[in-house]
């Protein structure tokens, strides 16, 4: 987890799109939303899910390690960084590679284009501008230590399951105290148990 | 709707991964280890730099038509050659792009796909590589400040590469002029008039590709001083050195011009040097920042090819597994899913549901798991 990241809580999403109009008035991709705000299960329920980058630590990346341009480039405060416009190609690796579905593409512009932590903000110490407009405190950016001085007791996990695989991440999700020991599931279904597909 | 997904069960995090003990022979002498990559990349930039320098002998005629005041640039061009083969080998030696590089070239060489679309390789290069349509998606401006730059390069690039190998000679063949012949290999390709209006055109078409690179540069250098969005995360020496280096080798090859023409050649030494000076960092430069797009970029056409192929070939399209919303053809998903596999990411079957639904399905998980006050 990065000193200062954002903290997503989606217990408090009230799904309003705030975060949504706010991250298109990031400089460094004006005019379009790179945060994802989607409802599981949309017609039952009003739980809402904010996606922003979660900026993968270990394994660092996904997206730049099947990028074949060499176009995402990790800077050392551990912000993964939007493709680089002169060399990424549009080949869609990185979008579906994305254990968290995040990165997009403009298939005409051959460019992919990611959440970047609001880079030209936070670079200078200003919070992201999801964070710096979602009205609940569902998306939070801070430190740890200034998350838990607001919310007492509160905690997170920067870890998440894909079938066997752990990935951890430089964004935090906000989990009841008896489950902070473990990695938040990512969601990928089982598909076989015991070899017999189980879909 | 759609069926509550089955998520697996959280496991307890696990402890760090022990990677591989470093200076492991097993893994030193692997074909992919880091130290193979550097031995096969410093083989392959060895062997384009002996084959350029070759290719130079033979093609100024034993160097006859060598010009050695043009030595250091030829020196210049076959340090390049090493380091574009160098840096392309390993480039290629990464798993996302050998995969591609691989596939590109099989749909290349592949009969079938030529006798269905003969004319999509040519059409892809010349969209593609020559006008770049797709910059035009990305603004206007920035695509016509591109073209003024790229034009500017191509021309300047195969005016003078050849001329500091020696393979272009202009001789007159009435001692002091006005006729001229253009000789290529020793071969005569056209005969001029100096003083007609190709004659200006062949003497003065460094000046123009000068002023077209001037014009470019000058706009990239201006956005990248205004454009908060080009700003962000904006290097020194990756974006604003290269546009540096263009406009200074445009400025002082145009003033070479100005001096003999209107200073009698009044300081054409100490500019001729200051030319040189710049062209041979800006060559050498190539491999190493931003200038290496012009190498990386032709790559693009192979993974292209590979797609419309596929798609050309009415390859099952893969659709995704909870919401079958088109993903992309099957080949493409299956050679991502085996770069997944190379690179050890173990969730590669993840691969073949669109991102909304893995971010849909990583919801439900959180909501039926970890935190059901959630609902």
């Amino acid at each position: 987890m990065m000193g200062r990241t954002i903290f997503i809580d989606p217990g408090r999403c009230i799904g309003c799109q705030a975060c949504v109009s706010a991250c298109r008035e990031c400089d460094s991709h004006r005019g379009k939303s790179m945060i994802h705000l989607d409802y599981p299960d949309e017609g039952h329920s009003v739980a809402s899910l904010p996606t922003v980058c979660m900026h993968c630590e270990d394994p660092v990346a996904p997206c730049a390690e099947v990028c074949p341009a060499d176009a995402i480039l990790v800077t050392a405060d551990g912000v993964v960084q939007q493709a680089d416009t002169t060399r990424c190609i549009g080949c869609a690796n990185c979008v579906n590679a994305c254990p968290f579905g995040v990165p997009k593409i403009d298939l005409q512009a051959k460019l992919q284009m990611k959440c970047n932590l609001c880079y030209d903000r936070t670079a200078y110490g200003l919070a992201p501008m999801c964070a710096t407009v979602c009205p609940t405190g569902a998306l939070f950016y801070g430190t740890l230590e200034e998350l838990q001085a607001e919310r007492p007791g509160v905690q997170v996990a920067d870890s998440f399951t894909f079938g066997g695989s752990t990935v951890t991440t430089g964004v935090a999700m906000v989990v009841p105290a008896d489950k902070v020991q473990w990695p938040v599931p990512g969601g990928l279904p089982v598909v076989e148990i015991n070899g017999k597909d189980v879909r | 709707m759609t069926e509550p997904p089955k998520t697996a069960e959280p496991t307890p995090a696990p402890g760090p991964v022990q990677g591989p003990a470093p200076g492991n022979p097993a893994a030193e002498s692997s074909p992919r280890s880091p130290a193979a990559v550097r031995r096969r990349a410093t083989l392959a930039g060895t062997a384009v730099s002996v084959l350029l320098i070759i290719a130079i002998v033979f093609g100024s005629r034993l160097l006859r038509d060598f010009d050695s005041a043009l030595l250091p640039y030829a020196v210049a061009t076959v340090f390049l050659a090493f380091g574009v083969a160098y840096r392309y080998t390993v480039w290629i030696s990464a798993p996302g792009a050998r995969r591609l590089f691989k596939q590109g070239w099989r749909s290349f060489f592949s009969v079938a796909n030529f006798r269905k679309a003969p004319t999509a390789l040519p059409k892809m290069i010349a969209t593609y590589l020559g006008f770049q349509k797709f910059l035009g998606a990305r603004s206007h401006a920035r695509w016509a400040a591109h073209q003024l730059v790229f034009w500017g390069c191509l021309l300047a690039a195969a005016i003078t590469f050849p001329l500091t190998w020696g393979w272009f000679t202009f001789t007159s063949s009435t001692g002091s002029g006005p006729g001229y012949e253009m000789r290529i290999w020793g071969f005569k390709i056209i005969g001029f008039d100096a003083l007609s209006v190709l004659g200006w055109l062949m003497f003065h078409g460094l000046d123009i590709a000068a002023v077209l690179v001037i014009a470019g540069a000058a706009y990239f250098l201006w956005r990248r001083m205004k454009d908060r969005g080009a700003v962000t995360g904006q290097r020194f020496a990756y974006d604003l050195v290269p546009l540096i280096a263009l406009v200074v080798v445009s400025v002082t090859g145009l003033l070479l011009t100005f001096s003999s023409i209107f200073l009698h050649g009044g300081g054409y030494e100490f500019l001729a040097i200051l030319h040189m000076v710049s062209v041979v960092f800006t060559l050498i430069y190539i491999p190493f920042g931003k200038f290496f797009h012009i190498v990386q970029r032709p790559a693009a056409v192979g993974m292209q090819l590979f797609k419309y192929t596929s798609r050309r070939k009415d390859e099952e399209v893969l659709t995704c597994r909870r919401c079958h919303e088109p993903i992309d053809t099957a080949p493409y998903v299956e050679n991502l899913r085996g770069t997944m596999r190379d690179l050890d990411l173990g969730f590669d079957e993840w691969a073949e549901y669109c991102p909304r639904c893995k971010r849909v399905l990583r919801g439900n998980a959180y909501l039926d798991h970890v935190k059901k006050g959630f609902k």
